[in-house]
């Protein structure tokens, strides 16, 4: 496979689907703002440190202090991510319908281009080059956060928190590399799926790639009563954001500091997502997408409906 | 291995019944501009995606010595292709349309393109569904024209075009693309306007090739004499196949190699007698078969 010619498939991706990367930014600038108005340090993203309650631990000790920064920052990453997951989705459904709906698909077709080329193009845009653009993106905007909530912090009783843990930075970023990489393989199959769809719909993709699961759902409800395929695709979908999990553990109400640094220490060992490569529903996923990949690039080569 | 496209019994079907190409033969050699021609749904534009690699069929296709069904990748390096018009992604600007092509085809002078827009009004950064059809068409001329392709296959390229730009489009065509040793294959129902283009003509009907001959040719092949209504009996005896009436006059074509023809002399006797022009040999060999002469007449 051709470097250049990919690199010109993926950039006319992002041209044509613009909202790729703008959605994105969008949340960046959202989040940078809420940090400016807000009254919390993390913007947006509530950690209530109670100083006078003994939340004190998080101004002299200086591990604490690093998880709490590590936390802090990676939380910023979610928003962005999420949204972006929103984007892939509908542009997923979408890269393989339109090129036919506006015939555009006779243009593309004459050029000496390879479909297993161009439906690669577009999983490589969907489960790399925005992620990894949104991992950078994330980068800057944690940097932008941090030091907004510097200038707010310089001169209280939390001036601690406004110190910069550049080795725990790093490593959180290496971190967020690695989960982006994980999320890719994790959510292989479905990105395939919605290719598949995408280009098998006549119309409506949306509807084809939602509606047949919705009613294999209800149809096991209904005849066996269980619920299988609604828990895999509940599996499928949430895995991967139950192993980031960040945020205070739920049905913990005692509070106070003892707690929060229970919740942050716990966000803080969870951040990283490497221990799923040993699951093997992963691979088996992964598996699976290449399948769906293959009838995708099939179905396109012999589709004739332009 | 000459024949930049050889077809043997090449035949697709869609589906039950419906029969697109019905077996069909022909040899196109470098160097000619072939008209393929055809009422709607006679199998053009099956034919062409077939030779594209676009469609699955039964038969033997080579392409510049590749099958299409195959090696569709290898074969798009040195065939150009413009399918009607309206196929430029209207998101695009033209700038990156310029830049997409000269990413992904090998064989793309960027230069080149960039020449031959500096000659139209078209602006760089406009979006293609800004531009007005016949900028459209002229953007992809551009862009065809600066790959240095061995095939160019139109289908109906000039569809919902005006006049001018129609013309525009083949003189183009013919001035700055066509050099003797590039092959064009053009469909098109408007005969008229490739007429003089051509060198080579392919009448299909019904999936069946129903005339393949060189326009040089058509003059010692079919004869048209036009003679006034009395004499039309006359003409009719000698064995036309196909006649009507046009002001008064009755016109009949003529197969003047087959074995029982009548002679130049005796056609010429009856009235004025020229070769036939394509437009009239597509309305005479493609009519539908109940209003043939000897049916109807």
């Amino acid at each position: 496979m051709n470097f250049r010619a990919m690199k010109t498939l993926i950039q006319r991706e992002l041209r044509e689907h613009r909202a790729l990367l703008w959605a994105p930014t969008i949340t960046a600038a959202v989040i940078i703002l809420t940090a400016m108005l807000s009254t919390t340090i993390s913007g947006g993203f509530d950690l209530d440190i109670d100083v006078e309650s003994g939340g004190r631990e998080f101004l002299v000790d200086v591990a604490h202090r690093q998880a709490l920064f590590a936390v802090w920052m990676g939380a910023l990453v979610l928003p962005q991510m999420l949204v972006a997951m929103i984007v892939i989705f509908f542009y997923l459904l979408d890269a393989l319908y339109t090129e036919r709906k506006d015939r555009s698909i006779l243009f593309w077709k004459s050029m000496p281009v390879s479909d297993i080329e161009t439906v690669a193009s577009k999983l490589l845009t969907a489960l790399l080059v925005v992620p990894l653009a949104v991992w950078v993106l994330s980068m800057l905007t944690g940097l932008v956060v941090f030091f907004v909530a510097g200038i707010k912090l310089a001169g209280t009783t939390l001036d601690p928190l406004t110190e910069f843990h550049a080795v725990t930075w790093l490593g959180l970023q290496l971190t967020t590399l690695q989960n982006t990489l994980v999320a890719a393989l994790w959510y292989a199959p479905l990105a395939c799926y919605l290719l598949l769809i995408s280009v098998y719909a006549k119309r409506s993709p949306f509807l084809w790639a939602v509606l047949p699961p919705l009613l294999l759902v209800i149809f096991e409800n209904a005849a066996f009563n269980t619920g299988k395929v609604a828990s895999f695709l509940i599996e499928r979908l949430t895995a991967f954001f139950r192993e980031v999990s960040i945020g205070p553990s739920t049905g913990d109400s005692a509070g106070g500091s003892a707690s929060l640094y229970a919740d942050v220490a716990r966000a803080y060992d969870q951040l990283g997502t490497l221990d799923m490569l040993a699951r093997a529903d992963l691979w088996l996923g992964v598996a699976a997408a290449a399948l769906l990949f293959w009838l995708a690039a099939r179905l396109r080569r012999w589709r004739d409906d332009a | 291995m000459s024949s930049v496209i050889r077809a043997r019994a090449v035949r697709k079907s869609y589906g039950k019944g419906r029969v697109a190409l019905d077996g069909i033969d022909f040899d196109i050699a470098p160097g000619r501009i072939v008209g393929l021609m055809g009422p709607n749904g006679a199998g053009k534009t099956t034919a062409l995606k077939a030779i594209l690699g676009l469609t699955p069929y039964d038969g033997e296709l080579s392409v510049l010595g590749r099958n299409p069904q195959l090696e569709r990748n290898a074969l798009m390096q040195d065939v150009c292709f413009i399918a009607d018009v309206a196929v430029l992604p209207k998101w695009m600007r033209v700038e990156h349309a310029l830049e997409f092509v000269a990413g992904v085809h090998p064989r793309f002078d960027r230069e080149r393109a960039e020449a031959v827009l500096a000659k139209t009004t078209i602006k760089r950064n406009s979006r293609i569904g800004q531009l007005s059809k016949g900028m459209i068409t002229q953007l992809h001329l551009a862009l065809i024209m600066a790959i240095d392709a061995k095939l160019l296959v139109l289908d109906e390229p000039t569809l919902g075009l005006d006049l001018l730009s129609r013309r525009a489009f083949y003189e183009a065509l013919l001035n700055d693309y066509f050099d003797h040793e590039r092959t064009i294959l053009v469909t098109t129902h408007q005969v008229e306007e490739v007429e003089n283009l051509l060198t080579d003509v392919l009448l299909i009907r019904d999936g069946r090739i129903v005339l393949d001959a060189t326009v040089d040719s058509l003059a010692t092949r079919y004869a048209q004499v036009t003679v006034p209504r009395d004499r039309a009996a006359e003409a009719m005896a000698l064995g036309p196949f196909f006649s009507r009436e046009v002001f008064g006059l009755s016109v009949f074509i003529y197969d003047i190699a087959k074995g029982a023809a009548p002679t130049i002399e005796q056609l010429s006797a009856l009235g004025e007698l020229r070769t036939p022009s394509i437009a009239d040999l597509f309305v005479a060999l493609l009519q539908p078969a109940d209003t043939a002469p000897g049916s109807a007449v």
